[in-house]
């Protein structure tokens, strides 16, 4: 563990020289996730402009489970980016070889590989969204909470993590699984709303099938008093060790199947 | 050092009816064929040998050092390799072994060569001592300087097999695997290869396995060859006695004025062949290709018979081809 961090922090300062050396690409691609993010914040302003609460939520709180969304999506996107290239950039040219001659866990090797800049906008924008939301929401921000919220956020980013490990996991059997990855992926806007807003199948698919849930909405319902849901927010960083759990073993099963197979 | 019995890989593959239909047939019911890539290969290489792994494209090459490396798992048979089953013990396997695998590359894309060579320091845990002076010697041997501070992709084919070569061996493994080090590069840039694995072998005792279609990589570097075809190993023995039974084997290339009417000079009749065209060569060209051995006959004595017939605008004398010999040995046997 201290190994495989030390190497981390090799590759990462390999990846953070790159990156200086291209501060423009850097900071444009900041600016864009930024932008993106930007355009649907202000789409919830303009919904809540017309009415006073959605379903029970008022604004700072709906702008609080986005904060949590956006925070944890950054974690995934800065560090854990590479796993959508697994199939067209490692798997299908051959480049997966490589991985498996090296003397360290395959998986922590492809991860390693990169680290994507424009996450940093997600991080700045979900800091920028707490911010203004955690004033509003009628909690003391002691030292206990901040450090709830702070375990809760790194559950949420393990989550999306899990589940993109998992259908990233397909790519070994059907060569590129982007696809079927990216439409899981968007699932994951659901979460940014309050999930009681939607019909109960679609709220169990997104709780214990796809636990999206826990990657904002649960995790943030956990600080507001009213929403019925806070016992199920404090058990977020369960779910995220058992998905994470999960996916890893799949992941194995994987790799296997890689071994005796080949291309 | 490298100990293999009756290593077996087969493969799995989806037949496919052409057309739309056949791919619309095939989402609801696939019919599968077992290909052998590998058929009961064995072999033994003692610490320090170099050994030529030769065969025509999609022998089962590539294949065989994938499941010496630990990247594939065999459907039967035993790998050994320093003691270790790769497959089994992929990562303590993978400290012992360096690679080169054709033009894709080992290193880091967008980063420095030398920042890709720290990298694998840290990745292989190389101690900062060997390390500095395994680079000083590469840097050397290789010419690396002027190279070290560009990032990959933007260094020539040449270039960045040199590096990738530094990579294989920056970590002192007591195994390489070279799988087509010298596809695609110059003639200069082949020696310098050749001379720095020469010379690794030398210092370190690298046992290295090469795979290559150029006869000069082996014939400088190998003294013993294993030639397979169709997964089944062929020949396993002394590279010298190889050349001696085959190596005699010309192949001279005509381009005549018209091909038409072709006919092999009665003087030469039986003592050379007409060497069928390869897949993708038009027919329709004007070129009459003969290969004979120097045994009997000089490549004088078929040009002139052939110039005293016909009327050729143009011809080439190849040297002998891997591909001919393995060829050859494949129908004659050995």
């Amino acid at each position: 563990m201290i190994r495989y961090s030390q190497l981390y922090w090799q590759f990462f300062k390999k990846h953070l020289k790159v990156m200086m050396e291209y501060r423009l690409d850097f900071f444009i691609g900041v600016m864009s996730v930024v932008l993106i993010q930007f355009t649907s914040i202000f789409f919830v302003k303009v919904v809540f402009d017309q009415i006073e609460d959605l379903n029970g939520w008022g604004f700072y709180e709906v702008l609080f489970i986005y904060g949590v969304a956006t925070m944890g999506r950054s974690i995934h996107h800065i560090f854990f980016d590479n796993l959508w290239t697994i199939g067209w950039q490692y798997i299908r040219p051959g480049n997966f070889d490589r991985l498996l001659i090296r003397p360290i866990n395959p998986l922590f090797h492809l991860i390693a590989d990169r680290v994507q800049q424009d996450g940093f906008g997600q991080l700045v924008i979900g800091g920028l969204l707490m911010a203004a939301a955690m004033p509003h929401l009628g909690v003391e921000w002691g030292p206990v909470n901040l450090l709830i919220l702070l375990v809760l956020i790194v559950s949420s980013g393990a989550i999306f993590v899990a589940v993109n490990l998992f259908f990233a996991t397909l790519s070994f059997w059907i060569v590129d699984s982007l696809p079927i990855t990216f439409a899981a992926f968007n699932l994951s806007d659901f979460a940014r709303y309050p999930l009681n807003i939607y019909h109960k199948g679609i709220r169990w698919l997104l709780t214990w099938l796809i636990p999206y849930g826990f990657t904002a909405f649960y995790p943030a319902a956990a600080f507001i008093e009213h929403s019925g849901y806070r016992e199920l927010g404090m058990i977020t960083p369960l779910i995220a060790v058992i998905s994470c759990w999960l996916a890893y073993r799949f992941w194995k099963v994987g790799l296997r199947a890689f071994n005796s197979t080949g291309s | 050092m490298i100990e293999v019995s009756g290593l077996t890989k087969e493969y799995k593959i989806a037949l496919r009816k052409p057309g739309l239909t056949g791919a619309i047939q095939a989402l609801f019911k696939r019919e599968h064929q077992i290909k052998q890539a590998v058929q009961d290969v064995s072999f033994s290489i003692r610490k320090g040998e170099m050994v030529g792994y030769l065969g025509a494209n999609g022998a089962g090459k590539s294949t065989t050092i994938k499941m010496l490396s630990g990247i594939l798992t065999p459907t039967s048979g035993k790998v050994e390799v320093n003691g270790i089953v790769p497959y089994q013990n992929r990562e303590q396997n993978a400290k012992g072994i360096g690679a080169v695998f054709g033009q894709r590359t080992q290193l880091f894309w967008d980063i420095p060569v030398r920042e890709s060579y720290d990298l694998l320091r840290h990745i292989y845990e190389v101690p900062e001592d060997d390390y500095r002076e395994s680079l000083a010697l590469f840097t050397e041997v290789l010419d690396l300087g002027p190279l070290l501070s560009i990032p990959v992709r933007q260094l020539s084919l040449g270039q960045k097999m040199r590096c990738e070569l530094a990579a294989a061996f920056l970590h002192r493994p007591a195994v390489v695997y070279l799988d087509e080090p010298t596809i695609g590069l110059d003639v200069a840039v082949k020696q310098k290869i050749r001379t720095f694995i020469k010379e690794m072998n030398k210092r370190e005792e690298t046992t290295v396995i090469l795979t290559t279609h150029d006869m000069g990589d082996i014939e400088e570097l190998c003294k013993r060859i294993i030639i397979i075809d169709e997964g089944k190993v062929l020949y396993d023995g002394d590279l010298q006695q190889i050349k001696e039974r085959f190596g005699q084997k010309r192949v001279v290339h005509f381009e005549l004025e018209n091909k038409a009417g072709f006919a092999v000079p009665a003087s030469l009749r039986d003592r050379v062949e007409i060497v069928p065209k390869a897949d993708g060569e038009a027919e329709a060209s004007n070129t009459v290709s003969l290969s004979f051995s120097s045994r009997d006959l000089s490549a004088a004595d078929v040009i002139q018979a052939v110039l005293s017939v016909h009327s050729v605008r143009d011809l080439t004398i190849a040297d002998p081809k891997i591909e001919t010999i393995v060829k050859e040995i494949y129908e004659r046997g050995v």
